[in-house]
């Protein structure tokens, strides 16, 4: 009896905060391979991850990929959105010279694409997966074309990329200041990720939204029948999304500088789909914590920094490490309910054979 | 007359409910066999226990001269049992010609599909009962009642001896009945044996040759059609029901405040109702009667098609939300369907409802809405532990406890339950019944949606009966009685001639 109590426990615990295990798993591999390497684990080796782009640029985005994936739905468009909102606030940037200008453009051009992703699955309704694969196509393929045909007085480098112009008066500050600066060895782009991902615990916790959200993800007929707009629901969660990628955007333009659309932010949505996995975030809907996504987040960087930290390891071979490990956690989260189940039928069966 | 199945000394209990005690049922080759009883009286337990979905919890099945106790759903099939479900279980996506093949394709030369045989096979088929289906068309584009003759035709392919037909006319025209009776018949010449599950007298009597009638789980009478009567059978279906008389008392009731006028929609047309402050009143009809889509109508679920719903003067229209900010709240029919929202806990599913009416302040107060929580919680005597917990820890009466308090909690007037006390115990049943009329002596008017007429009779004020889609009849509480609202929904006769 008392065992079967722990074990429950241990289930419910695992069932809440899967992603805390998984991180502290994943610490643990990387602290034992730095030590195989000759080191030791450092404050320093944390803070390398908390700044990595792949856990702050990644990790804002992935707040919006969260929000989407409660409802039952999938943004596969986040990293040709990315590129697109860069692209347009380092233009007006240029131009302007204004931090203000940079950053409501950032947010505005973010939360107009994704009313377009919005409205395609919620008012057209098309499945995501192939509207935002359609404008995962466009929003790229119209970055590309802007650079090729910009005057690069206003683009800020050459005919491939986007660049801050070094020579406007805030340049220094947006980079060097803000983009690359620290506050106690935590750099500020994190905190900026953090703030977000706080904003978002509490919209989903406590906000009459985020319950409609977590709603619609569980059952839409239910939502539906309780008064629910549902579409609303689910066209806002795209244009939150949006917004998200533009606050992101200026992250990797103060960050790096510069984006390059035939390069930059490649893959990112399934990067981002990566992290809210780990975080623990249900792909069926409506189940998953944002908390998950700063964990998530933070075990999808430790993750390559493990791959990258050993040697032997080429990059041509890194991909198949990252797939083994999403791999890997998605098979314990899938599996056991099913294992679960299959015991308790085998249960049945054996007491109701005894009855006879 | 040669007897292919016998079915003896079947029981059958879900945790501690008897569903079926010690029934028995025989069919004999050739015939068409009605089986009879009110919803719960263990017809579609029995029918899953011969096909081989349930297990018996103990008697016996012979089946062609073969004793079965424990089968399978495949030991079943190959036996020649087959079972057309309610819901048709056909593929809209292949042809006529898959479906009927699938998993039994004909092949030739390296597995591969011989199509023109199994064309070839299909036209024989059809042509043999009569079936006027077109082999190549998408399942999708044919009308119910070509897929349900689809699915017999598939049965006949796998050479069924006997096969179980499910309410197969609740979505049927007339024209569609004769036919399919028609066929039928002739399949009962060649040997071929039917169980008929249906609620329709009439249909009954043009059809079957014999009947089994069931009532709370236990085997009442069997015999030939042509010896008994519409009445007599209805009145083994119903029994000397005991009704709980305590529980209804006269009361004084308010005026009009709720009138449907004309109002047409899905599956009903030109219905004129008047509801009053205070009142009960019960909607009843079979599948496909119209009431459960008028009380949807009513919330805004379902489009209205034409005329009027007017609340205390007010001509209502919108969404669903309009409804409830004009103090409408409905109940939905399966509660795990349609009220069940499973990753949110006790409290969220409480709230979730009335979080739409307050939508603009969005800020959750935790302790305001445990506060409303609790005093519901009382009043309805929901049994729950913390209001954290999930939802699905309840048993089916308390989950529907909470969601009753998640509709007065929108502050709603007139509330619309469609089948609140499906699928919940006896005990958690009468506790509703007690809540219904606690309701309606605050001053809410309560309709409820019911197949259930001892409900009808322990509560309301008034009874409409629906039949095809049209006001039947209504009756005053003294004048409900099992019989007269089952002749009104059968179709025995109509008040209006």
């Amino acid at each position: 009896m008392k065992k079967e109590n722990l074990t429950k426990q241990i289930g419910a615990f695992w069932a809440h905060y899967s992603y805390i295990v998984v991180m502290l798993v994943v610490m643990i591999v990387y602290a034992f391979t730095i030590s195989v390497n000759g080191s030791s684990f450092r404050w320093s080796h944390i803070t390398a991850i908390l700044s990595s782009q792949n856990t702050c640029i990644i990790g804002t985005m992935a707040i919006g990929m969260a929000l989407v994936v409660l409802t039952g739905q999938i943004d596969l468009s986040i990293g040709s959105s990315l590129v697109f909102t860069t692209s347009a606030c380092i233009v007006v940037f240029n131009m302007t010279n204004s931090i203000l200008a940079m950053i409501l453009t950032a947010l505005a051009v973010g939360a107009i694409l994704g009313f377009i992703n919005g409205a395609l699955v919620g008012l057209a309704k098309m499945p995501p997966f192939i509207a935002t694969m359609g404008t995962m196509l466009i929003y790229r393929s119209l970055s590309l074309s802007v650079v090729r045909s910009m005057d690069t007085s206003i683009s800020g480098s050459t005919s491939s990329q986007f660049a801050m112009l070094r020579s406007n008066s805030k340049y220094d500050f947006l980079r060097f200041s803000f983009g690359t600066g620290k506050i106690l060895s935590i750099p500020y782009i994190t905190l900026v990720f953090l703030l977000m991902v706080l904003i978002f615990i509490f919209v989903t916790k406590k906000t009459k939204y985020g319950k409609s959200i977590y709603a619609v993800g569980s059952n839409e007929k239910a939502a539906h029948l309780s008064g629910i707009n549902t579409t609303f629901i689910k066209v806002s969660v795209y244009v939150v999304t949006g917004l998200l990628v533009g606050v992101a955007s200026v992250l990797q333009a103060c960050k790096l500088g510069n984006v390059t659309p035939a390069s930059s932010g490649k893959s990112y949505e399934m990067y981002a789909i990566a992290a809210i996995v780990l975080g623990g975030i249900s792909m069926a809907g409506g189940k998953g914590n944002l908390l998950g996504v700063i964990f998530g987040a933070l075990s999808y960087t430790t993750v390559n920094f493990i791959i990258v930290s050993i040697p032997s390891l080429t990059v041509d071979i890194q991909d198949t490490f990252q797939g083994l490990v999403l791999i890997i956690v998605i098979l314990i989260q899938t599996l056991s309910p099913v294992l679960k189940e299959k015991a308790q039928i085998a249960r049945r069966r054996r007491q109701a054979e005894s009855h006879k | 007359m040669k007897k292919i199945l016998e079915m003896s000394h079947i029981s059958k209990a879900f945790g501690g409910v008897k569903a079926l005690t010690d029934v028995h049922l025989e069919v004999n080759e050739g015939e068409v066999h009605a089986l009879l009883g009110e919803n719960g009286a263990g017809k579609s337990t029995l029918m899953n226990i011969l096909t081989g979905v349930l297990q018996a919890d103990s008697g016996k099945i012979t089946f062609l001269g073969k004793d079965y106790y424990t089968p399978t759903i495949n030991q079943m099939e190959e036996a020649g049992i087959a079972f057309v479900h309610q819901e048709l279980n056909v593929i809209n996506d292949l042809t006529v010609v898959d479906n009927i093949f699938l998993t039994r394709e004909l092949t030739g030369k390296f597995g591969i599909i011989d199509e023109k045989k199994e064309i070839q096979t299909t036209k024989e088929l059809f042509d043999s009962l009569g079936v006027n289906i077109n082999p190549y068309a998408m399942v999708r584009t044919l009308k119910t009642s070509e897929k349900q003759l689809l699915e017999i035709c598939k049965a006949l392919y796998t050479d069924a001896k006997l096969i179980i037909l499910d309410e197969p006319t609740t979505s049927l025209s007339n024209e569609e009945i004769d036919h399919l009776f028609g066929i039928l018949s002739r399949l009962r010449e060649k040997g071929k044996s039917f169980i008929f599950i249906s609620h329709k007298m009439p249909e009954i009597f043009a059809i079957a040759d014999r009947y089994t009638v069931f009532r709370n789980g236990h085997y009442i009478s069997s015999g030939e059609i042509k010896d008994t009567n519409p009445r007599d059978i209805t009145s083994d279906m119903v029994g000397s029901t005991f009704v709980d008389a305590d529980m209804y008392e006269q009361r004084e009731l308010g005026d009009e405040i709720l009138k449907l006028h004309n109002l047409s929609g899905r599956g009903f047309d030109k219905v004129n109702l008047s509801f009053r402050k205070g009142e009960i009143v019960a909607f009843t009809g079979l599948a496909g009667s119209g009431a459960s889509e008028v009380m949807q109508t009513m919330f805004g679920v379902l489009p209205r098609e034409g005329g009027s719903i007017e609340f205390k003067g007010k001509n209502l229209d919108g969404s669903i939300a309009y409804f409830m900010r004009n103090k409408i709240a409905m109940l939905p029919s399966n509660r795990k369907e349609n009220s069940v929202i499973k990753d949110l806990s006790i409290l969220e599913n409480f709230y979730v409802a009335e979080h739409v009416l307050s939508f603009r302040k969005q800020v959750i107060n935790k302790n305001a809405e445990d506060a409303r929580y609790e005093e519901q919680k009382k009043k309805l005597k929901i049994k729950a532990g913390s209001s954290a917990d999930e939802i699905t820890s309840l048993s089916g009466g308390n989950q529907q406890k909470v969601f009753l308090a998640k509709w007065l909690n929108t502050g709603a007037e007139v509330l619309l339950f469609n089948n609140p006390t499906r699928g919940v115990d006896v005990g958690a049943k009468a506790e509703i019944y007690r809540l219904i009329l606690d309701f309606a002596k605050s001053g809410k008017t309560v309709i409820f949606n019911t197949l259930e007429i001892p409900e009808v009779q322990k509560i309301a004020d008034r009874c409409v009966v629906f039949y095809a889609g049209q006001v039947a009849a209504i009756l005053d509480h003294k004048d409900v009685s099992e019989k007269t609202v089952m002749s009104y929904s059968t179709g025995i006769h109509s008040q209006r001639g």
